[in-house]
């Protein structure tokens, strides 16, 4: 049995003189996924910082737009990728409609990286099962290219990705390379198909009968809207894959990122330092209202 | 208010009636729950489940626009229970008979169908409020903004007159004034027919009193009242206006018609400290100075006049009120050599006799005095008509059921109130500007009951629109029992969802208050928002 | 450390004087109102220090302001550029209650672990810190139930302890013993006699506490989750979400961040106090809230401020200054709360009338005609039994903590 200590707690904080003070970085290149969605390809404008950023799949930045203030987005390209990092974000609110409107050349802020990463090494000589919906498949990329650049460590991998409807599924170019790559099965559903779409149609929990998985050997890593990270956790539970093998991240608003303004304070402990990513066995231990 | 915020303390039963305390008067809903944390009784009459009527003993919720015919079903179970103070009505009032009269001429029973409450709920507060030794009314602007407005406020007041809860310490009727300065602009004589401290302007000797010290002829006319001013249409009477501080594109019913009024104008100027929906149609904008920028002093809901002191200079090119006021009149020919607000509570306190006791130097120390303080050495009032009422009696003045000016139809079968959230004040002119109380309330919801909602196919986060016979708009739905069936309330301090587009001019023939509680729209579905 | 001297009263406006060159003063002052507040002493002169009790608000705001930039930017064209500020003074803190000491302990904790928050950090270096003790407990204080008062053993650069004429000055720390050093003149050797006084006046004020309330039962309850729905439903119908509560303790330290913008091009990076009793703390971009009830936010707070740190160290983040009890409009205060939890509802109570009652019976501490007798007078009252025994002398407080955290373990 693994010890789920395993999965270390991670503040990789670089010691600025501000604990706040983002560093400014440019837009290179700006990628529609879908209505709703935009990945941004960054590069820090201190070219020894961009040279030296280290960071590892799961983690997220503070992204700042000029006069909107922070937010928390995970970073979706890999580690193994270096020269970059892509932001991969969806349209909510203020801060990211004013983004959405932002294009090369323009700057914006960026600190981190934060946040305990995906346990990589306890994935390592398994199988890998990843479940995303709409903009979760974000970190999720990150982690599965992250896992293909290291060719051999690992065992199958099955991604199912979920959209509301077919013209919202998003990140297009990595699932078409995903799906023409041996050794992985990648699978899309819709939960309303529209004329033309002959894909699988159904909430992302319908492709259990799909795919052939063995709960033992594998590990699970789920992330979207709250509801999925739900049902997807009950089936997976009821599978029988161990708690300590599922790995899930938790959403919550944010303002500071490393553990101080009490936003993301969720059943005892801080989003943003103790996660965003869990394994089930740990979430079992807390008071998560979503999940309850 | 005729007594003290803080004398509800210690009355036996308090009886709410038309407040949404705990959202509008914070202060006083503490001292409503102390009140009941302490034994004390609480009736709450609304006809939402307010968060204050969840703790009341018995919540009335009444039909909206049925005040009437609910505060006379209590009198006449009161009459017929001889629960009367005979004592009091006898000594202290006039014209008692009349209201008995009346009160036996109607029937109980059709009374308390219109309200749409059971007679046993009726009952039970009648009695509850009769039997007090110290009952205490507090009602707000869900008994005023009716067509019925004064037979609403007289009922309360025959009420609280033949069971004799007035006129000692813990018993009273308590209007609930908004802002911190409503009181003292009232006092001030910005109402149409009165001076400074409710002095009549038709009165000769009044008006020659201040024309001595103003040295100007003064008219003998009444003024307009605010809804002639703003619903006269593009080729009103008045042709130019200077708005202070008020943002009636918003704040005023029949919206469209007010923006017509306001446009239709050859002149406007408006003095704000933000950019109004108001100051965007001005010919000249003054910009203000906010309540930190200046001194002065303000009158609450108790009659408690405050001083206010200047904690940072005006920002900017921005003027204080005052400032403003006095370099326009000295550019009209009228000079106004005011060396500072002291001195202006000075010429107060000479010509209005409520205040004639009112300095600042007295008001430097603790928290003020409340009016009337007539002399340097009067202590001031904590709670009026100790021992007779301002006009000598009271008098009993009848009323009966007066429906809204727009029934649900049809084609219009809800009837839609608007009140205010906690977050927000008025129309959100500064409120909006801070980050914290616009995250916390960034929009207003149309509650509406889940039944209504469920026959409309309306969830939680649809978008609908509502349309009354002067407009729509549309707006967040939020299904709620707080609301009863065919009801449905929001606020109206987003300028995203102007709802005085749909309210309804007509007004109350005596305050000339208009029916923002009440008017008859239809809702529909538009869409969901994400 | 640990040394300890006497300053005379007639020395203390001089004694400031000399801290005041190249410090800031800050000490309570009560101003026209009435009100008791710590503020910025510009003269000794002019300024009557007030020391008869608590100041209405704790020094918090001194070390995390209600609002405070973190730096300025200025965005034109293809730049976003980002100017730190610094935002601290030297300054000397006098006449800090217990409770106030404790309440900065606590924040240190949050501020000074791994990274580090550059603002608070200046601020605490710079400053000194002279708290004085507590002769006579406030009406509703109980920090002997949160341990953090009425007097420190450690925290403190100094202590004061009023004895009267005179006041009795103990260091805590380093840099206490440099004040000593570096002004000689004003401190006398203490005498046998007032350390006994000292004591005496330390002793006297433990039993001073109107309030008596128990923080650890209640955090085994929390650790239980033994509150009934019922508590946390009346609670939230209470709750106006004013986040007055969060705003007036010293320990709470939730804040929020945003952009002011002051021109086009250029603007400032503010963080100022939230309250996790407000609607949108967490609610995120698009609007879905995952707390979305009171209820929800309220479990939230006093899990966190009773169970979650008590569990990470050791003790509440409560330091029992009492603040929050005349603060709250809808008398949801930390106080009442734990009254209520430890009284329970009425099934709850049952539950652990039988096993408080056991536990005392094995204890030995009391006889079964003994506990007969309290819980007959529980059926008729609905008191709690441990009160009911503690009012019949059966049983002191200290014991029946002890069983309980005997069974804790």
């Amino acid at each position: 049995m693994i010890n789920r200590d395993l999965i270390t707690r991670n503040i990789n904080s670089r010691n600025t003189s501000n604990t706040y003070l983002p560093h400014p970085a440019v837009i290179t290149e700006v990628i529609t996924e879908n209505s709703q969605i935009k990945t941004f390809v960054l590069e820090f404008t201190d070219k020894t910082l961009n040279t030296n950023f280290s960071y590892e799949s799961g983690q997220f930045v503070m992204l700042s737009v000029p006069h909107h203030g922070e937010a928390p987005i995970s970073i979706s390209s890999t580690p193994t990728r270096p020269g970059n990092i892509h932001l991969s974000v969806r349209i909510a609110g203020r801060l990211t409609t004013a983004l959405h409107k932002m294009e090369p050349g323009m700057t914006l802020g960026i600190r981190g990286p934060y946040g305990r990463p995906f346990p990589v090494h306890i994935m390592e000589g398994r199988d890998l099962l990843f479940v995303a919906g709409g903009i979760g498949l974000a970190p999720l990329r990150s982690v599965i290219n992250y896992c293909l650049d290291r060719t051999g460590r690992y065992g199958t991998m099955t991604i199912l990705y979920g959209s509301r409807l077919p013209s919202d599924i998003a990140f297009r170019q990595d699932l078409d390379i995903w799906s023409t790559l041996p050794g992985i099965t990648c699978l899309t559903t819709v939960d309303t198909p529209e004329p033309g779409w002959t894909g699988h149609v159904g909430v992302v929990t319908t492709l259990w009968d799909h795919i052939q998985i063995s709960p033992s050997d594998c590990t699970a890593l789920v992330c979207g809207p709250p509801m999925m990270i739900k049902f997807v956790l009950r089936d997976l539970a009821g599978m029988s894959f161990s708690p300590d093998f599922v790995i899930t991240t938790m959403e919550r608003h944010m303002k500071c990122g490393v553990g101080l303004c009490g936003h993301c304070y969720m059943g005892g402990k801080l989003v943003c330092t103790d996660g965003p990513v869990f394994s089930m066995a740990e979430l079992k231990d807390m008071d998560i209202e979503e999940l309850r | 208010m005729t007594n003290s915020i803080e004398e509800l303390r210690g009355a036996e039963v308090i009886m709410v009636i038309g407040s949404n305390t705990t959202e509008a008067h914070p202060q006083v809903a503490r001292r409503l729950v102390a009140a009941v944390d302490n034994g004390k009784n609480l009736i709450v009459i609304d006809p939402r489940r307010t968060a204050i009527s969840e703790f009341a003993d018995i919540h009335l919720q009444i039909r909206p626009g049925t005040d009437i015919p609910l505060l006379n079903a209590m009198m006449r179970i009161i009459l017929d229970e001889n629960l009367i103070d005979d004592v009091f009505i006898e000594m202290r009032t006039e014209n008692f008979s009349s209201l008995r009269d009346s009160l036996y001429t109607m029937d109980l029973n059709e009374l308390i169908a219109i309200t749409g409450v059971t007679a046993e709920a009726i009952g039970q507060a009648a009695r509850m409020y009769a039997r007090a030794q110290k009952g205490v009314i507090c009602y707000c602007l869900g008994i005023t903004q009716h067509i019925c407005g004064t037979g609403n406020v007289e009922s309360i007041a025959n009420l609280a007159m033949i069971t004799g809860n007035v006129e000692q310490s813990f018993t009273g009727v308590n209007p609930l004034r908004g802002q911190n300065n409503v009181q003292g602009a009232c006092d001030m004589g910005a109402l149409p027919g009165v001076f400074p401290g409710y002095q009549p302007v038709q009165d000769l000797e009044t008006r020659k009193k201040f024309e001595r010290a103003w040295k100007k002829s003064l008219p003998e006319n009444l003024g307009m009242t605010l809804m002639q001013m703003t619903h006269s249409g593009r080729d009103g009477q008045i042709r130019a206006m200077f708005i202070m501080g008020e943002n009636p594109v918003l704040s005023d019913p029949h919206a469209s018609l007010v923006k017509e009024t306001l446009e239709g104008l050859d002149f406007l100027a408006v003095s704000d400290i933000f950019l109004t929906e108001t100051a965007e149609l001005a010919d000249v904008v003054f910009p203000a100075a906010s309540f930190a920028e200046k001194d002065g002093t303000v009158t609450n809901s108790e009659r408690r006049v405050q001083l206010m002191r200047r904690a940072i200079l005006p920002i900017g090119k921005c003027r204080t009120d005052s400032d403003i006021i006095m370099e326009l009149s000295k550019r009209m020919g009228y000079r106004m050599d005011y060396e500072d607000m002291a001195e202006v509570m000075e010429e107060i306190a000479l010509l209005t006799p409520i205040y004639g006791g009112i300095y600042h130097d007295r008001l430097e120390k603790d928290w003020g005095l409340q009016w009337p303080c007539t002399d340097r050495n009067h202590p001031g009032t904590p709670y009026l008509h100790k021992y007779s009422f301002t006009r000598g009696k009271g008098r009993f003045v009848p009323a009966e059921h007066h429906p809204p000016d727009e029934s649900p139809d049809s084609e219009y079968p809800f009837l839609l109130m608007t009140g205010r959230v906690y977050h927000h004040y008025h129309t959100g002119t500064m409120t909006r500007t801070s980050e914290m109380l616009e995250r916390e309330a960034p929009r207003a919801v149309l509650e509406i009951h889940p039944d209504d909602a469920g026959s409309l196919n309306i969830r939680k986060g649809d978008m609908v629109k509502i349309s009354s016979k002067r407009g729509s708009i549309e707006i967040e739905a939020e299904p709620t029992t707080r609301v009863m069936k065919k009801s449905l309330y929001t606020s109206f301090n987003f300028r995203e969802t102007p709802v005085n587009i749909l309210t309804n001019p007509a007004m109350d023939p005596v305050a000339e208050c208009p029916e923002y509680k009440i008017c008859a729209v239809k809702v529909e579905k538009v869409g969901h928002n994400e | 450390m640990n040394e300890k001297f006497i300053l005379r009263k007639d020395h203390l406006t001089g004694f400031l004087r000399k801290l005041s060159k190249g410090h800031r003063l800050v000490a309570p002052v009560r101003n026209r109102y009435g009100d008791l507040m710590f503020q910025v002493i510009d003269s000794l002169e002019t300024t009557d220090l007030d020391l008869s009790e608590q100041a209405q608000e704790s020094p918090k705001a001194f070390f995390l302001p209600q609002e405070e930039v973190l730096f300025s930017y200025e965005a034109s064209g293809g730049i976003y550029d980002f100017r730190p500020i610094n935002n601290s003074e030297q300054t000397v803190y006098f006449g800090l209650r217990s409770c106030d000491i404790s309440a900065i302990l606590y924040m240190d904790v949050i501020f000074l672990r791994s990274p580090r928050d550059d603002h608070y950090m200046k601020k605490r270096k710079d400053s000194i810190l002279i708290s004085i003790g507590c002769n006579t407990p406030g009406e509703n204080c109980f920090c002997n139930a949160t341990r953090t008062g009425p007097f420190l053993e450690y925290g403190f650069d100094l202590q004061f302890t009023d004895l009267g004429d005179r006041f009795f000055v103990e260091s805590g720390r380093a840099r206490g013993d440099e004040i000593f050093s570096e002004w000689p003149q004003f401190f006398h050797p203490v005498t046998e006699e007032d350390v006994r006084l000292q004591y005496q006046l330390a002793l006297e004020a433990k039993a001073g506490f109107r309030r008596q309330i128990h923080v650890e039962p209640a955090f085994s309850k929390l650790r239980d989750d033994a509150v009934d729905t019922a508590v946390w439903r009346e609670m939230a119908s209470r709750c106006d979400g004013c986040g007055g509560c969060a705003y007036i303790c010293p320990t709470c330290t939730c804040f929020t961040i945003f952009d002011r913008m002051e021109s086009t091009e250029t603007g400032k990076r503010i963080r100022a106090w939230d309250s996790c009793t407000h609607a949108g703390f967490t609610r995120m971009a698009g609007g879905h809230n995952p707390v979305d009830m009171k209820i929800d936010a309220l479990r939230r707070r006093f899990m966190h401020k009773l169970y979650y740190d008590y569990s990470a160290f050791r003790r509440p983040s409560c330091v029992g200054c009492g603040r929050c009890v005349d603060m709250c409009f809808g008398g949801v205060d930390i106080v009442k709360f734990i009254d209520i939890v430890c009284a329970g509802t009425r099934k709850r109570t049952r539950d652990s009338r039988r096993i408080l009652g056991d536990l005392l019976l094995e204890a030995g501490l009391i006889s079964r005609t003994d506990l007969e007798k309290a819980l007959s007078r529980q059926a008729d009252t609905g008191e709690a039994l441990g009160k009911i025994l503690m009012d019949l002398g059966l049983v002191t407080c200290a014991e029946i903590l002890g069983v309980l955290s005997l069974e804790n373990m």
